[in-house]
């Protein structure tokens, strides 16, 4: 009976312990890796030392004329972050390369971005793909994880021309003078309207706002006329809203985003984003929301709930910024006519609004990244097919296949993409904006480490924003966190 | 009798073997190993670590996101628990009776059992969606917050529509296993407490409850360990938000989460995972002590 009370206070001290051991303490949990004070880590915000441009012949040869010597079929794997029709329009590529030829065998692994990204860097050497897509967030991870081949290393020796490329496209993937991955499927902002809309309050249906004062504007003639509720759906999505597209504001104005030119010259310390621009914008967009000419539709978990706000039949909006790799999707929802209030040919596109109306955009979407596996043969045949899905013909398909943007500009002028671009301007669009965007390092977007969680910590801080905190303490608190998070990343992979 | 038990020995091993087997492969090895990586940063593709200390799990327990998140698993439970205890008993108290057709009600009450909690969750996103949602257009006369913000969206209203779907999808489970229960409480016990002239609240209260109590209180801490591992329907309807109160980040997602800061700090997320674990034994000894004595294992 005794010990049976005894034990009963044990437990009972257990939980009270742990309800004071709640109250007490406290402190970021970003913090929490720091050692007990015995190591030193690098400050948030301390510049590192520079680092100089990577020695070339420190990185693994691309032997690409190796695949010559192979005997027999060589099987490979390659980890996309592709699902639905993303993955089906992927596929029926790999079918077409496969089927050209005899030499080479590609087998798909399909996954969500997050999916591939964390089975990439826990595999160990021997279980790892021979191809690999990353998400742009992911570019420095990739460096520090010294498993890839630089694809710029192949195009070295193969004398691969990328003339015909978007340089944007390019420069997004490479940092210190190496070019890193391939791109491959590119997508970026737009805005997305109702021509309906813009109609019927008097405004001109094809000419939606470029800068953001006319953003301001134009929703505030919608709004008077009261065609719609407002003008614009914001979100506050870390890969929208709240994060992704302040970087885009960032590159509009050109403007860096973190330190070291981006990550692109010396590995990034900090965050720059809590700088007059970033206050700027987040107040013009605070304001429009306070006065209710934009309304946020929050953290967007179904990654349409702003689009589908211009649909809304009690309090539409008007306008929103979206990802131009949904078009495709949202022009196959409205052409079945399940929206009266918006059918297929009421859904305009524009470029997505920027500070002064400057042009530009970044690279978002994903490139491809051959592995090191020290087989000379595997790696050729890795290029070979890497050349293949970034041929003109191939990007052509692709783009039409999926409303992605193709990472060449002479694709544009093959069939099929030609014909789905004369047919309807609105995929074009995306891809004039990335060509418009000005010859700088600031066009290349930030390189960090924890770039995935950064986006986290400001999209929280945007949220708050969103609903009335103070703007400049909000992108503080944000940037400090963020700081940590980077300072901890550079001291276990710098 | 010692002998004998002697000679039983290698048979028990023997046949304990493939369950000792898989749990140490896929529970005592992993726990091995987020306990070691507990007190350690590593860099991204886990080929160098570094010891940063014990301490670690202290810094990650105090912090405030751990905090929060542990408030937020603790507040799930007490939606979710006592509820999806009390619906499973009275949905199995519905069905334990011998008429005609009962077993077409009792596989409608079990049927959530083979509903996988991604399909349980969609099911609840697209009821909840505040401009298409079903519930969204029905409902947001007696409850507005359906429409703006909705449910999901809303800081006091985002845990609770959670709870409603997880309990949802649970109840399948608390139905089966309460029925079984039922199924085996002796029908002359029910008899003799009618003879003498015990009422049916009466029978419950002395007979019933009392019978299946053992399966109550193994259903208790089964429903609890369970509200602590919630992860998928957080995952799916919220993702740990509404953003600016992380209101439905409970530890799961503060671990694996994607809007999650740790989630790919191995150190950081070990730790946390460790002391998941540790609360989940505590809660656990503090319902076996609290509510053991009041169990009634037969004679």
């Amino acid at each position: 009976m005794r010990a049976r009370t005894t034990s009963r206070r044990v437990a009972a001290f257990a939980v009270v312990g742990l309800l004071v051991a709640a109250c007490s303490g406290g402190g970021d949990i970003t913090e929490s890796g720091d050692d007990d004070g015995t190591t030193t880590t690098t400050e948030p915000g301390q510049t590192l030392a520079p680092t100089t441009t990577v020695a070339p012949d420190l990185l693994p040869d691309c032997p690409t004329d190796a695949l010559e010597s192979a005997t027999g079929t060589v099987e490979l794997t390659f980890w996309t972050g592709m699902s639905g029709p993303l993955a089906e329009a992927l596929q029926a590529l790999t079918d077409e390369y496969n089927a050209s030829q005899a030499k080479v065998k590609v087998s798909l692994v399909n996954d969500t971005y997050e999916g591939t990204a964390n089975n990439y860097q826990r595999a160990s050497q021997d279980s790892r793909p021979d191809l690999v897509q990353m998400p742009e967030y992911m570019v420095q991870a990739m460096v520090d994880s010294e498993s890839t081949v630089p694809v710029g290393k192949c195009i070295d020796s193969s004398g691969f021309d990328t003339s015909a490329f978007l340089p944007t496209a390019l420069s997004a993937y490479s940092t210190q003078g190496v070019q890193w991955g391939m791109p491959f499927n590119i997508s970026n902002p737009v805005l997305y309207y109702s021509k309906k809309a813009f109609a019927a309050a008097g405004l001109d249906p094809d000419k939606p706002p470029v800068s953001l004062e006319e953003l301001r504007e134009m929703s505030q003639t919608l709004v008077d006329s009261g065609v719609v509720k407002y003008g614009l759906a914001l979100d506050s999505n870390f890969d929208g809203g709240g994060g992704w597209y302040i970087e885009q504001w960032f590159a509009k104005a050109q403007e860096y985003y973190v330190d070291g030119d981006n990550g692109r010259t010396n590995r990034a310390s900090k965050v720059l984003y809590n700088n007059d621009l970033g206050v700027e914008l987040l107040t013009f967009l605070q304001d429009m929301i306070n006065d209710n000419l934009a309304v946020s539709v929050g953290s967007n978990e179904s990654g349409q709930d702003d689009l589908l706000k211009l649909a809304d039949a009690e309090a539409p909006a008007a306008m929103t910024i979206h990802t131009s790799a949904a078009l495709r999707g949202a022009l196959d929802v409205l052409a079945t006519g399940i929206f009266p209030q918006l059918t297929d040919p009421d859904l305009g596109i524009g470029v997505m609004p920027g500070p002064d109306g400057a042009p530009g955009a970044l690279i978002g979407g994903a490139s491809l990244w051959p592995v090191d596996s020290g087989d000379p043969v595997r790696i050729a045949a890795t290029w070979d097919f890497l050349t293949f899905l970034v041929s003109a013909e191939t990007q052509s398909q692709w783009a039409t296949d999926t409303g992605y943007v193709p990472v060449r500009t002479d694709a544009v002028d093959v069939e099929p993409h030609k014909t789905t671009l004369a047919t309807d301007p609105r995929f074009r669009v995306a891809f004039d904006q990335l060509e418009a965007s000005p010859d700088a390092l600031t066009s290349a977007g930030p390189v960090v480490g924890p770039l995935s969680e950064m986006r986290v910590v400001l999209a929280d801080a945007i949220a708050r924003i969103f609903e009335g905190a103070d703007v400049k303490q909000s992108l503080d608190e944000a940037a400090e966190q963020a700081n940590n998070l980077i300072s901890s990343y550079n001291t276990s992979n710098g | 009798m010692n002998r004998r038990r002697l000679r039983d020995i290698p048979w028990a091993v023997l046949m304990l073997v493939p369950s000792a087997g898989l749990l140490a492969v896929w529970t005592i090895y992993p726990l091995v190993r987020a306990v070691d990586y507990g007190h350690k940063q590593c860099n991204r593709t886990l080929t160098e670590c570094r010891d940063v200390g014990w301490g670690q799990f202290s810094r990650v327990f105090q912090s405030d996101q751990f905090q929060d998140a542990l408030l937020v698993s603790v507040k799930f439970a007490v939606f979710t628990v006592p509820t999806g205890l009390v619906l499973g008993l009275a949905l199995a108290m519905l069905a334990d009776k011998h008429i005609r057709g009962i077993g077409v009600f009792r596989v409608i009450f079990s049927s959530t059992v083979a509903t996988s909690v991604a399909v349980a969750s969609l099911v609840w996103f697209v009821l909840l969606q505040p401009q298409i949602g079903v519930l969204a257009d029905q409902l947001s006369g007696v409850f507005p917050s359906l429409k703006e913000p909705g449910w999901l969206n809303g800081n006091d209203t985002a845990l609770p529509a959670v709870a409603i779907s997880s309990v949802w999808a649970g109840l399948g489970f608390s139905f089966i296993v309460v029925t079984a229960a039922l199924q085996s409480v002796p029908r002359e016990l029910h008899e003799s407490a009618l003879v003498d002239g015990a009422g049916s609240f009466r029978r419950f209260w002395h007979v019933t409850l009392p019978m299946i109590s053992p399966t109550l209180l193994f259903l208790m801490v089964v429903l609890t360990t369970r509200a602590l591992q919630t992860y998928g329907e957080i995952a799916l309807l919220t993702g740990g938000g509404p953003q600016t109160t992380k209101a439905t980040t409970n530890i799961p997602y503060l671990i694996y989460g994607e809007n999650s800061l740790i989630r790919n700090d191995i150190g950081l997320k070990s730790a946390a995972a460790t002391l998941l674990f540790l609360l989940s034994g505590v809660f656990a000894a503090v319902q076996f002590r609290g509510f053991g004595k009041r169990v009634h294992y037969g004679s």
